[in-house]
C-alpha cells in the first residue's frame, strides 16, 4: 500500500503529461520536425525559419550545393536594414510540384508580416534524399558584392530654415509648396470605391504632399472622407509627378453625387540624391499564376536604399489613369546594384491599359 | 411701543432716502473720447465711498473710490481700442457710462506678400496685403496713406500708393520676365516692411534630349533646360527619361544639375527615348544600341 | 423604487438633457458676402466661415461666464486672444464674471484678401451683458453691438484674431 500510492500518482502524471502534449500538438510537431517526406522537410525548415532558428534550419540543408551558413541566414532574414529584416514569417504553404523515389521539388509560399504589411515569398525548392530523411537543398545566394569604391555625390539638397510659427503675424514666412491635382478618376471595384490620379509639385522647392478625398451625396452631405496614406509618394521634388489611390470600402459608385479633392503640402527639407532606375519593366506572370509588372530597381547613387516601394501608375488609351498599385521591395537597394521588384495588376487592368508609369519612393536608415 | 415703531420707521425712511439721494448723486462723466494709450480722468459725482468698474475689451479693473472727486485712469489701462463701460456702485445702486478708446496714430503694419515663388511673365500672380494698426496694436480705422515700394529684378524701382480702409490696404503685381528676388515694401510712413519673393523660371519649353555613347551604355542628356522667357529652370527640378527597347521599358527620374539633367543607360536593339518635366514633353529620340 | 425617486431620477434626466441642448446651441449668424472683394468667396469658406464666428461667440460668452481662458483657445487666436485672456484674468481676480445672452448677428464681409489668408468682417449683433460682482449685478445692457472683425485660417476652421467694438458711425 505505501508504495502503491506513489506508483499510482506517477504513472497518471506521466498519462496527463503525454495527453497535454498531444493536446499542444505535439504529434503534429513531431510530424514536422522529422523530415521523412519532402513536404515534412520543407515544412520543418519552414517552422525553424518561422522560429528564427538558424542552426537548426541550416542543419536541414543539403550539403551538396555549399551554402555557407551566413549567406543562407542573410538570404532569408534579410540585411542591409531592408523590410525583411523587420518582417517575421507569419505563415506557409508547401505543395509538390513534381517528385520521384530520391528527389522532389516542392513549391513554397510564405507570408511574411512587416510593418506595412504581408509580403509574399515564393520559391521553388528541391529536396533530396538522405537515407531516412530529405533535405532541401538550398540554391545558393547570388548576394550581390558591392565593389569599393569612391562616388562623388554633388546633387541638391533643401534645408527649411527660420520658419517658424511663433513668430508675429505678419512676419516673413515661406508659403507652402504649390501642388496641383492634375487628374482623378474615380471607379467602382467589387467592394469598394476608389479614387486615384496624379498630383504634381508645381513650385521649386520639395513637398511633403497628402491628398484627401470626400465623397458626397447628391445633397452635398458627406458620405466617408479618406486619404491616399501609402498610396502616394508622399516627398515631391519640384516638377515631380506622383500617383494617388484613396480606397473608400463598402461603398458603391451610385451613392455618391460627386467627390470633393483637398491636397495638402508641406515645406520640407528633402534631398534629391538617391536616383533609382527603374529598368526592364515588362508585364509578366509570377509563379501563381497572377498577373504583375516587374522590372529591377537600380540605385544610381552611392547610399544603401534600405525600403524601397514602388508605385505604378496605369493609363488607358486616353491617358486617363485606370489603376495604381503599388509593392514594397524587401531587400535593401545596394548601390549600383539592380534589385528585382514585381508589383500585382488586376487582370481587368491588364485587359484596358494602354501604357503604366512607375515611381519608387526610398527610405533611408538615418545613422545615429 | 408705538413711539419706538414710529421713530424707527421714521428712520428707515430717512436712510432710504439718503441711500437714493447717493445713488442718484453717483454720476460718471468720462472724456467723450480717448485715444489709446493715453492717462485720462473720469469725474464722479456723489459723496461716500464707491466701487468704481471699469471693463473694456481687454481688461476689467475694479476699485474703491470717493465719490465726488476724479477717477484716474493710468496710460496702460486703456491700450485696446473699443467701447469701454465705466460702472460706479454705491451702497445701493449703480450707475453706467460708456465711451471709446480709439486708435492712436499708425505705428505698425502687418504685411503679407504672397506666394513666395512665382512663376515669371504671369499677370496679377502677386498681391500684398498690409494692416495699418497703432503702437498696442489696434487697428487704425481711419483713412492712412500705404505706400508699397517695388524694387524689381530688373527696371527701376516704382511705388503704388492706396489709403487703408479700415486698417487694411492691398496691391496686386503682375511678375516681371526674369527670374531672382523680387522686393516690396509696405512704407506707412513711421514704419516699414520689407518683403522679398522669388520669381522663378515657369514650365520647361523646348525640352530636348541627345544622346553619346557612354562608358555602360548611352549617355542621354537635355539641352539647357529653360522656360519660354529663357529662364533656366532651377537645379533640382525633376526630368523624367523613359527609355523603350527590347529588353522592355525603362525609366529615370533624375533632377537637373547645373542647369541639365542627364542619365546613362544600357540600349539592346532599337530604343525609343523620351524625356518630360512635369506636364511637359521634350522630344522623342530612337536610338540604335548593342544587339 | 419609490414614486419620489421615480420622479427625481427623471428630473435629473430632463436636467442633464437641457444642459446637453444649451451647451450645443451656437447663436445664430447670417453672412452678406455680395460684393466681396477682391477676392469672391467660396461657398465652403462662407459656410465655415459662419460656423466658426458662432462657435467662438458661443466659446466667448462660456469663457467670460466661466472666467476660463482656455475656453478660448479653439476659436481665438492673436490680438483677440490675448485681450480676452487678460480680460478673463482681470474678472478672475476682481470677483467680476459676465453673462451673454446672445441673439444673433448679421454679419456683412467686407474684404477677403486675395490669398486667402484674412477676411474682415462688420458684426451687427445683438446681444444683452450682465455684469456680476460676486452675485451682485452691477450692469446690464440689452442692445444691438456693433464689432469690426478680423478672421484668419488655420489648419482645419477659421480663427478670430481681432474682435473690435465698432464706432456706430461705422457702416
Amino acid at each position: 500500500m505505501k508504495r502503491l500510492l506513489p506508483l499510482v500518482l506517477t504513472v497518471t502524471t506521466l498519462i496527463l503529461l503525454a495527453v497535454s502534449w498531444v493536446q499542444a500538438g505535439g504529434l503534429k510537431r513531431h510530424a514536422i520536425f522529422s523530415a521523412a517526406t519532402p513536404e515534412e522537410a520543407v515544412q520543418a525548415l519552414m517552422a525553424d525559419i518561422q522560429a528564427r532558428n538558424w542552426d537548426r534550419a541550416f542543419a536541414r540543408l543539403d550539403p551538396s550545393n555549399d551554402v555557407e551558413k551566413a549567406a543562407f541566414i542573410r538570404d532569408i532574414a534579410g540585411t542591409d536594414g531592408s523590410l525583411r529584416t523587420y518582417g517575421s514569417l507569419q505563415s506557409f504553404d508547401v505543395w509538390p510540384q513534381h517528385a520521384d523515389q530520391n528527389q522532389a521539388v516542392m513549391r513554397v509560399r510564405m507570408r511574411w508580416s512587416t510593418a506595412v504589411g504581408p509580403l509574399d515569398d515564393v520559391r521553388d525548392l528541391t529536396v533530396r534524399r538522405d537515407g531516412a530523411l530529405w533535405r532541401v537543398v538550398w540554391p545558393k545566394p547570388n548576394l550581390p558584392k558591392v565593389p569599393p569604391q569612391v562616388m562623388a555625390v554633388n546633387y541638391l539638397r533643401w534645408d527649411v530654415i527660420g520658419n517658424e510659427t511663433s513668430q508675429p503675424w505678419g512676419a516673413q514666412s515661406v508659403d507652402s509648396p504649390q501642388v496641383r491635382i492634375t487628374s482623378m478618376n474615380a471607379v467602382e471595384r467589387p467592394d469598394r470605391v476608389v479614387v486615384m490620379g496624379e498630383v504634381e509639385n508645381e513650385d521649386t522647392v520639395p513637398a511633403y504632399v497628402n491628398v484627401n478625398a470626400t465623397l458626397l451625396k447628391p445633397d452635398g452631405s458627406a458620405i466617408d472622407q479618406e486619404g491616399s496614406f501609402d498610396l502616394i509618394s508622399h516627398t515631391l521634388l519640384p516638377k515631380q509627378v506622383s500617383p494617388y489611390r484613396i480606397d473608400f470600402p463598402g461603398i458603391r459608385i451610385s451613392q455618391v453625387k460627386s467627390v470633393r479633392m483637398d491636397a495638402r503640402a508641406l515645406l520640407v527639407p528633402a534631398s534629391a540624391d538617391p536616383v533609382i532606375a527603374v529598368a526592364d519593366q515588362a508585364m509578366s506572370k509570377d509563379a501563381l499564376g497572377r498577373n504583375v509588372l516587374k522590372g529591377d530597381l537600380l540605385d544610381q547613387s552611392g547610399e544603401t536604399v534600405n525600403i524601397s516601394q514602388v508605385l505604378a501608375t496605369f493609363y488607358d488609351s486616353s491617358g486617363k489613369v485606370i489603376w495604381v498599385s503599388n509593392g514594397y521591395v524587401d531587400q535593401a537597394l545596394l548601390p549600383q546594384i539592380a534589385t528585382p521588384f514585381s508589383v500585382d495588376v488586376p487582370d481587368d487592368v491588364v485587359t484596358r491599359m494602354k501604357n503604366y508609369h512607375v515611381l519608387v519612393n526610398h527610405y533611408i536608415r538615418t545613422s545615429s | 411701543m408705538v413711539r419706538g415703531l414710529c421713530i424707527y420707521f421714521v428712520g428707515l425712511l430717512g436712510m432710504g432716502a439718503l441711500a437714493s439721494q447717493s445713488a442718484d448723486a453717483a454720476a460718471l462723466h468720462p472724456p467723450p473720447s480717448v485715444q489709446a494709450g493715453q492717462a485720462f480722468v473720469i469725474q464722479t459725482e456723489g459723496s461716500g465711498e464707491g466701487t468704481f468698474y471699469l471693463l473694456g475689451p481687454g481688461s476689467a479693473m475694479k476699485r474703491t473710490v470717493q465719490l465726488g472727486s476724479d477717477v484716474s485712469i493710468a496710460a496702460d489701462e486703456v491700450t485696446t481700442a473699443g467701447r469701454y463701460q465705466a460702472i460706479i456702485c454705491a451702497a445701493n445702486d449703480c450707475t453706467h457710462t460708456a465711451f471709446d478708446v480709439v486708435s492712436g496714430p499708425p505705428a505698425r503694419v502687418s504685411f503679407f506678400l504672397h506666394p513666395s515663388r512665382v512663376p515669371v511673365s504671369t499677370p496679377n500672380v502677386i498681391d500684398g496685403t498690409a494692416f495699418v494698426f497703432d503702437r498696442y496694436y489696434n487697428p487704425v480705422l481711419h483713412p492712412a496713406k500705404v505706400d508699397f515700394q517695388i524694387a524689381p529684378v530688373s527696371g527701376a524701382p516704382f511705388s503704388r500708393v492706396d489709403e487703408s480702409e479700415r486698417g487694411v490696404a492691398w496691391v496686386r503685381l503682375g511678375s516681371s520676365g526674369k527670374e531672382g528676388p523680387l522686393r516690396v515694401t509696405a512704407d506707412i510712413g513711421s514704419a516699414k516692411e520689407p518683403r522679398v519673393i522669388q520669381q522663378v523660371a515657369a514650365e520647361a519649353c523646348h525640352l530636348r534630349v541627345k544622346a553619346t555613347p557612354g562608358k555602360r551604355g548611352v549617355v542621354f542628356e537635355t539641352d539647357p533646360v529653360r522656360d519660354c522667357s529663357g529662364n533656366p529652370l532651377p537645379d533640382g527640378t525633376i526630368v523624367s527619361f523613359t527609355k523603350v527597347d527590347a529588353s522592355g521599358m525603362t525609366t529615370v527620374d533624375t533632377p537637373i544639375k547645373k542647369g541639365i539633367a542627364l542619365t546613362e543607360l544600357p540600349v539592346k536593339g532599337n530604343a525609343r527615348v523620351t524625356v518630360a518635366c512635369g506636364v511637359v514633353l521634350g522630344n522623342e529620340l530612337s536610338v540604335a544600341g548593342n544587339r | 423604487m419609490t414614486l419620489r425617486s421615480r420622479f427625481l431620477g427623471t428630473s435629473l434626466l430632463v436636467i442633464v438633457i437641457a444642459l446637453a441642448a444649451r451647451a450645443q446651441s451656437l447663436p445664430q449668424v447670417s453672412l452678406n458676402a455680395d460684393n466681396l472683394s477682391p477676392r469672391p468667396i467660396e461657398q465652403l469658406t462662407g459656410t465655415n466661415i459662419t460656423r466658426n464666428y458662432s462657435m467662438a461667440w458661443h466659446a466667448m460668452a462660456l469663457a467670460l461666464e466661466q472666467n476660463r481662458p482656455d475656453l478660448l483657445n479653439d476659436q481665438f487666436t492673436g490680438f483677440a486672444k490675448d485681450h480676452l485672456s487678460q480680460r478673463i484674468a482681470d474678472q478672475r481676480r476682481n470677483g467680476l464674471r459676465v453673462q451673454i445672452i446672445d441673439k444673433g448677428h448679421h454679419v456683412k464681409a467686407l474684404f477677403y484678401s486675395l490669398d486667402g489668408g484674412a477676411m474682415q468682417l462688420l458684426d451687427d449683433a445683438q446681444i444683452e451683458v450682465q455684469v456680476f460682482d460676486g452675485s451682485r449685478l452691477i450692469y446690464s445692457d440689452d442692445a444691438p453691438h456693433r464689432y469690426l472683425v478680423l478672421m484668419t485660417p488655420g489648419a482645419d476652421r477659421w480663427y478670430v484674431r481681432d474682435l473690435e467694438r465698432a464706432p456706430d458711425k461705422e457702416r
